[in-house]
């Protein structure tokens, strides 16, 4: 989609699938748009030198948590074999940029796997992805099937002598396995419960009890660019603090919803007005999620003329999170949209712990009751301390009393709304009813 | 014990070699059971179990963590309604009621045909097309309660043999999260995923 | 359990106290050690820590602030300062209590676990007030049975996590998972596949909650009601500790007690629940004796006494004390086996004396073998060699603890929900050899199976070098060697033959039988060729003046010579041997060419027929005393009910006896007994009741303190022939079989396996025989028609059937047999 905008808009990442709409994902016009030319220079490269020009660039995983992804690499114990996973589990309510990348651009994908995979010693990576993208997964087969056949993948990679082998891993329905340990777990045969921290990272202690580096999938996606380009370039675009591009997945209330690959540093107005061409039917913004369930909501009053950077979004008490952008206006019940949230926590918790198990649950049927008009005038507080149980203090980021920073996304609509419109929650207690319907 | 045919079980050990431990084929097994007995049976986690030395209890422990494995029979046709906040926000509760009036069942249940399940899920990641829907996890955006509708009856009387996302998004579907561009002729067949972890390149890596 | 190699300390600071820890040790450990207690549900000392429950939250202090980590998956680290007490961990605490109390059923009064349970208490301690939660409670289906001893309610389950952890980790069958996810998550088996495992009893116990129960104990007593005594458990040589417990008395339940040497709190079912017999209808409860008419009538003791002290005496006055001869003394207490040993040797005049059931190894070797293993030397130990009994059917508390030291399991070790081997420390090499698939074949690292009647012939071969890998793993540092005989058609001398080999290679033996007390029988010296404290007869042993010198016969020796008419009286004390001997056929013979038998028991057996007179026994729980467990252990039994009937502790019905015919065992009590070995066995010496119930706890280890061992027995090799024959026999104990005690436990008499022929597909194939089918199996001495059951694991050309099954045959101990099909 061609936009106008009065900032520039350079594309990494999808570049190849806008220039190619008909056959970007196919191996010879990857092959014929500088495909695997990254992976070549790579494996031409050492660890060190590519841990550390990894770490120059700045790359930040675009997962969730934007942890430098050169120094995670530089966190891998010694022991061998060490594993790669590409997480495409892509669950978070509002996220959908995986999808695009997988159906659109597999092997930029792939290319990203040589690159992270051998500068990780590894020669098994898997690359997971969620169960319900049978169709994208089905691409990405198809495109390693191509890669193995012309002998960029297998026991040759490239010509190097350097093996590596990519199996696809379907999940089957659990958010929770987005998160890196219960991704382990999941792919090891288990349930999807995350594992115990410490270790913090599974570069220490993953898959198969070996070290193992899990990175998301545009992550992945960038690094055959950092290569070819080089860091400079890359640090050229964007924010100064926050290099490169990202992927926002805009949806709701919105007139042009959808994925943007954008520069870090644009206000969340631009992104709206710009990108996102207004509010639908002329309707009043009232409340957005800047950065997937999991992050506590922003307001025009305080928030629209932010930068979009990681570092705005922490100062204001949120996060950019895996890039999802989800829009409420003036129509939306505050009430029936957190319950909306909430349960999906509540409904995707791995019930591991107790807090998260039970909490998460009691918020949602405490949500669903208020907004059914059966709530009582205690029930606004009970929220929050119900919260507070999970959530020590109603911070963010969370102090929890959880495994895993699940339990504790679930307190971030019961913070915002009662941060920004409680009122609007006691007319609810008070009515008896929705005032919305 | 087993009466899965040679070719099935020989697939099941393709699966097994392609992980460096037996039990990480669990899940890709546990599709491959779906697709052998439309939904998994005692039987069918009897047999998991058996071909990767865990007890059922084990498999049973892993199968019931996630919503796509099925320990009731579902209908040849799994409709799944995304009601999660994007979706919501853009109308998926009519979308929902509409596919459950016209297919006169409640979420979560199967009719007596065994034609068709019913469910509300969560997210499908393609909130940019809200409200979505799925069949058989093949996806369809930009569906409206009227055309969810149409979806129904289509499903009843064509019987499609595989289901197409291309096809039903023509038919059914309005915005798109992104642009496909691309077609695929390949789709589902029944109520699990349209992906074969087998078949595919990749070598023994048992050690 | 972890490696005392981390000898150095950290110094933490816990609500103000300074605390001296280990590197590694979790901080909830930590802090018990040193008084603070730390609530929690799911943690468990003996298990690996899962943090799930989140009870256990306390603040530590970190580089960035205060922190709320659980203190259960929290190794301490120097310098750590933690508050468990503060608002802050107050408010974090009770928020969790309120989040498990809120789908809890309010059931407490008809709970089996109400007064007794950890949730209530601490709902005391930490909870909330009043219940803010209007919603509707999750609901399950009531009790449901989940085997044939534990009951499962899922409404009261808090999710901890505790059986799921213990069945796939420390017992090894994952047969109780969760189910469902998030909310939904509930704990449960597998429709088709009940939660049938001999350690099931465990989770009743370490459930935190009355979700999990004991079917034998529920709705039986409240927990007020109920009074208990610390005792050893009568079941198997490991000496597990155990508590038990009586209301009204009746023995109702049995706890396993955390004793580090031994189970380490763990019971196998066969402990836990086999306690029915002591309440048991058919208990002796008066003298027997056999009327003229050939039919044993009731009689008073006086009347049943003066006939045993006239019929024995008159044998004794015609042919002698060699003409007399003693079976049994290995279920009693060391205080009984003393007094029989005494009796036989100062009253009788008779060396014809034997604890063994003619199923185990030599005695000397049992009792007295030179570099004698300690059960603790299996956590450390490099390697580990089990050349005997399946440990799980027999010694099943053993076979925990060598699964977790072949698995690496350490209850330090923080890594949550994978039970990724890897992950571990390196298990010790476990090397398993045995004629079928034993319990520990799982986890072993190399087993080698053999047709049994060549099990000399596989020693040979590893003697020879055939297997390096084997001889890699016993030179890779502590070995411990666990040995017996492994099938009762195996030459009993191949036991001796395999220890010898490897203490050779340095191993420490650990020998192995079965029955309870036998290794304090031994001691005792109920044997033909021991005296009491280990010392050879023969050998100096004053302080029973003049007894007989020479090595009198063992079991089978006094069998034959009942039979061949050399022994004219048998006197048995609890023993059955006509369903304990290997060889029935002989003891029948035996017993029905007797002159005279006398049987103290508690119980009619299949050889009480055969008996003159029938002298009524007290059992487990009903008497005080000592036993000795096969590492030479000498633990308090206790005794808690008052005696069935008119039934008396064996040492004064033999004090009795002795008394009739002119002589005096010298004792008055049970403790002037105790006070008695500790004077004159020299292993025993200093052993006395006082130190084992305040000194030592856990008991005491034989030879104790400077006491000595006059023998130090060096296992002897034999040459072996090799059994050659188209098909042979291995017969081996089950858990649950047809013994005395469990015939009167009925709820687990029932899960005994039953008699079957088990036979390798291809065997079976050969016969033409299906799974199902009947065949007959035919032995020297005796011949049944079996049910058929496959067995892959099997050799080929071996027949199991397992030994003394209800209803089962008596096959005898010759291996060569024939196997037909039948129809
Ligand atoms: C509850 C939860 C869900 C997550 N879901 C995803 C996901 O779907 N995809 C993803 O890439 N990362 C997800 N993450 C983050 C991963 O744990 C991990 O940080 C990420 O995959 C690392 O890749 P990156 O460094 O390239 O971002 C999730 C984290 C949590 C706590
Ligand atoms: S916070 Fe929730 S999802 Fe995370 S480990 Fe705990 S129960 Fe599982
Ligand atoms: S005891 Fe520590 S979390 Fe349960």
């Amino acid at each position: 989609m061609t936009l106008t905008t009065s900032f520039e808009r350079p594309l990494v990442v999808t570049k190849r699938m806008v220039d190619y709409p008909n056959d970007s994902h196919t191996l010879e016009r990857y092959r014929a748009t500088g495909g695997y030319e990254g992976a070549r220079k790579a494996l031409g490269m050492t660890r060190d030198e590519l841990v550390e020009l990894v770490k120059e660039s700045g790359l930040l995983g675009r997962g969730g948590a934007a942890f430098s992804a050169g120094m995670k690499w530089s966190l891998l114990a010694p022991a061998r074999p060490a594993y790669l996973i590409v997480n495409g589990d892509e669950s978070e309510p509002g996220t959908f940029k995986d999808r695009q990348l997988i159906e659109r651009d597999p092997h930029q994908i792939i290319e990203g796997t040589i690159i992270a995979a051998w500068a990780n010693e590894v020669n098994h990576a898997f690359i997971y992805i969620r169960g319900e993208y049978a169709k994208p997964a089905r691409r990405l087969q198809a495109a390693i099937d191509e890669a193995y056949a012309a002998g960029i993948l297998g026991d040759d990679v490239l010509g190097t002598g350097y093996r590596l082998d990519i199996t696809v891993h379907l999940g089957a329905g659990a958010y929770i396995c987005g998160e890196e340990t219960a991704l382990i777990n999941s792919l090891e045969g288990r349930r999807g419960e995350p594992r115990l921290k410490p270790p913090y990272f599974p570069a220490a202690i993953g898959l198969y009890g070996q070290p193992t580096i899990v990175n998301n999938i545009e992550t992945v996606s960038n690094l055959p660019h950092i290569l070819v380009n080089g860091v400079d370039w890359y640090k050229g675009l964007g924010h100064p603090e926050d290099t490169g591009t990202f992927m926002i997945s805009l949806s709701g209330h919105v007139n042009r919803p959808g994925n943007y690959e954008l520069p870090h540093g644009i206000t969340w107005r631009q992104l709206f007005e710009e990108v996102g061409g207004g509010i639908r039917n002329g309707n009043e913004l009232k409340m957005w999620i800047p950065g997937g369930a999991s992050a506590p909501w922003f307001t025009p009053e305080e928030h629209l003329d932010l930068e979009i950077t990681k570092g705005a979004a922490a100062g204001a008490g949120s996060m950019l999170g895996s890039g999802a952008v989800i829009v409420m206006d003036e129509t939306t019940c505050v009430v029936r949209a957190a319950e909306r949230v909430v349960r999906f926590f509540a409904h995707e918790s791995c019930g591991e712990c107790t807090p998260c198990r039970e909490g998460t649950s009691w918020l949602e049927m405490i949500l669903r009751r208020i907004e059914a008009g059966q709530g009582r005038p205690i029930d606004a507080d009970l929220l929050l301390d119900v919260s507070d149980n999970i959530n020590i203090g109603l911070t963010f980021p969370p102090r929890q009393t959880t495994i895993c920073p699940l339990g504790p996304s679930a307190t971030s609509p019961i913070m915002s709304i009662m941060n920004y419109y409680k009122d609007e929650v006691l007319q609810h207690i008070e009515l008896g009813r929705c005032p919305f319907s | 014990m087993s009466d899965w045919s040679e070719a099935t079980l020989e697939r099941a050990r393709q699966i097994i070699a392609r992980y460096p431990e037996k039990r990480s084929a669990v899940m890709p097994l546990l599709y491959l059971a779906m697709a052998e007995e439309g939904w998994l049976t005692d039987h069918a986690i009897e047999q998991v179990a058996e071909l990767l030395d865990l007890t059922p209890a084990q498999v049973q422990s892993v199968a019931s963590f996630y919503t796509m494995y099925k320990r009731e029979p579902v209908g040849r046709y799994l409709i799944s309604v995304c009601t999660s906040i994007s979706c919501m926000l853009c109308g998926s509760d009519d979308v929902l009621h509409a596919i459950e009036d016209e297919a006169d069942l409640p979420a979560g249940e199967t009719d007596d045909d065994g034609l068709l399940t019913v469910e509300h899920v969560e997210c499908l990641g393609a909130c940019g097309g809200a409200p979505v829907v799925q069949v058989n996890y093949e996806l369809i955006e930009g569906v409206t309660p009227e055309k969810a509708r149409e979806l129904v009856r289509w499903l009843r009387n064509a019987t499609p043999a595989v289901v197409n996302t291309d096809e039903m998004q023509e038919l059914f579907g309005g915005r798109r999260s992104f642009d496909w561009a691309i077609p695929t002729e390949d789709g589902a067949v029944g109520p699990y995923p349209a992906f074969q972890p087998y078949g595919t390149v990749g070598q023994d890596r048992r050690s | 359990m972890t490696t005392e190699q981390k000898t150095d300390t950290v110094k933490i600071t816990v609500d103000g106290l300074e605390m001296e820890a280990r590197p590694g040790d979790l901080l909830i450990r930590v802090a018990q050690d040193n008084g603070v207690y730390i609530p929690r549900f799911c943690w468990h000392p003996r298990m690996r820590p899962v943090g799930m429950c989140r009870m256990c939250l306390v603040q530590v202090e970190g580089p960035r602030g205060p922190m709320i980590v659980p203190a259960c998956t929290t190794p301490v680290a120097d310098g750590m300062v933690v508050d468990t007490q503060n608002d802050t961990v107050a408010k974090a605490q009770e928020g969790v209590l309120e989040y498990l109390l809120i789908n809890h059923p309010l059931d407490c009064p008809v709970c089996d676990r109400g007064g007794e349970c950890p949730l209530q208490d601490q709902t005391m301690a930490y909870g909330p007030g009043e219940s803010r939660f209007v919603e509707e409670k999750r609901h399950y289906e009531k009790p449901i049975q989940i085997s044939e001893l534990v009951l499962l309610d899922r409404e009261r389950c808090i999710l901890c996590a505790r059986c799921t952890r213990f069945s796939e980790e420390i017992s090894g069958d994952p047969l109780i998972e969760f189910i469902g996810r998030g909310y939904n998550t509930q704990v449960n088996t597998f429709p088709n596949e009940p939660f049938r495992s001999y350690f099931s009893g465990n989770t009743v116990q370490i459930c935190p909650v009355g979700a999990l129960l004991g079917a034998p104990y529920r709705f039986r007593a409240r927990p007020w009601d109920l009074r208990e005594v610390a005792s050893t458990c009568p079941h198997c040589s490991a000496g597990d500790s155990i508590s038990v417990q009586v209301s009204q008395n009746e023995v109702l339940r049995l706890l396993g007690v955390d004793n580090p040497h031994t189970n380490q709190s763990w019971l196998s079912d066969k402990c836990r629940f086999g306690y029915e017999f002591v309440n048991s209808a058919e208990r002796l409860a008066a003298p027997l004796v056999r009327g003229s008419d050939g039919e044993l009538r009731e009689a008073t003791w006086v009347e049943a006494l003066d006939i045993v002290a006239d019929r024995l005496g008159g044998i004794l006055r015609e042919h002698g004390g060699g003409a007399v001869a003693g079976l049994g003394g290995a279920r009693g207490t060391n205080e009984d086996a003393y007094a029989f040993s005494k009796f036989m040797r100062t009253v009788v005049g008779s060396n014809h004396v034997d604890a063994r059931m003619d199923d185990a190894p030599a005695s000397q070797f049992l009792a007295a073998v030179v570099d004698r293993a300690r059960i603790d030397d299996i956590d450390s130990a490099a390697t580990i060699v089990v050349w005997g009994p399946d440990l799980k059917e027999e010694h099943p508390t053993l076979y925990l603890r060598v699964r977790a030291a072949a698995t690496g399991f350490d209850p330090n070790q923080v890594v949550s929900n994978s039970d990724g081997l890897k992950i571990r420390r390196p298990g010790a090499r476990l090397i398993v050899m045995h004629p079928r698939r034993t319990g520990l074949d799982d986890v072993a690292r190399h087993v080698l199976r053999y047709r049994p009647g060549a099990g000399g012939e596989l020693l040979t071969s590893l003697q020879a070098g055939d297997h390096p890998e084997i001889d890699e793993a016993l030179a890779a540092g502590p070995v411990v060697a666990l040995v017996g005989r492994a099938s009762m058609t195996e030459d009993p001398r191949l036991a001796e033959n395999v220890a010898a080999w490897l203490r050779d290679k340095g191993a420490k033996i650990l020998p192995l039988a079965r029955r309870a007390n036998t290794f304090g029988a031994l001691d005792m010296g109920l044997a033909p060729d021991l005296l009491p404290g280990r010392v050879p007869v023969g050998e100096g042993f004053e302080s029973w003046g003049e007894i007989p010198t020479t090595v009198g016969r063992d079991t089978r020796g006094i069998l034959e010579g009942l039979r061949d008419g050399d022994i004219k009286a048998l006197i048995m004390v609890g023993a059955d041997p006509v369903a304990d001997v290997p060889d029935s056929h002989l003891a029948t013979e035996a017993l029905a060419n007797a002159e005279f038998v006398v049987a103290i028991d508690m119980f009619h057996t299949e050889s009480t027929a055969y008996a003159d007179v029938i002298l009524p026994a007290l059992g487990f729980a009903e008497k005080e005393g000592t036993v000795t467990n096969l590492e030479g252990r000498v633990q308090k039994v206790n005794d808690i009910v008052a005696g069935e009937g008119q039934s008396r502790a064996d040492w004064s019905i033999l004090d009795d006896i002795a008394r009739r015919l002119g002589k005096e065992l010298g004792f008055a009590t049970a403790a002037e007994i105790a006070k008695e070995i500790s004077e004159v066995a020299p292993a025993y010496r200093g052993i006395t009741w006082d130190l084992l119930e305040w000194d030592e706890p856990m008991g005491a280890i034989v030879p104790y303190g400077d006491a000595t061992q006059p023998l130090q027995y060096v296992p002897v090799t034999t040459s072996l022939p090799t059994v050659a024959a188209e098909m042979v026999l291995h017969s081996a104990r089950t858990l649950y079989d047809d013994g005395v005690l469990m015939r009167h436990t009925p709820w687990l008499h029932r899960l005994a396996p039953g008699a079957a022929a088990y036979l390798h597909p291809d065997d079976a194939f050969r016969l033409g025989a299906r799974e199902g089918h009947r065949v007959r199996v035919v032995t020297k001495h005796a011949e049944a028609e079996l049910e058929v059951r496959l067995d892959e694991t099997l050799h080929r050309g071996v027949v199991y059937v397992p030994f003394n099954q209800p209803d089962g045959p008596r096959l005898g101990s010759d291996p060569i047999v024939r196997v037909t099909a039948i129809g």
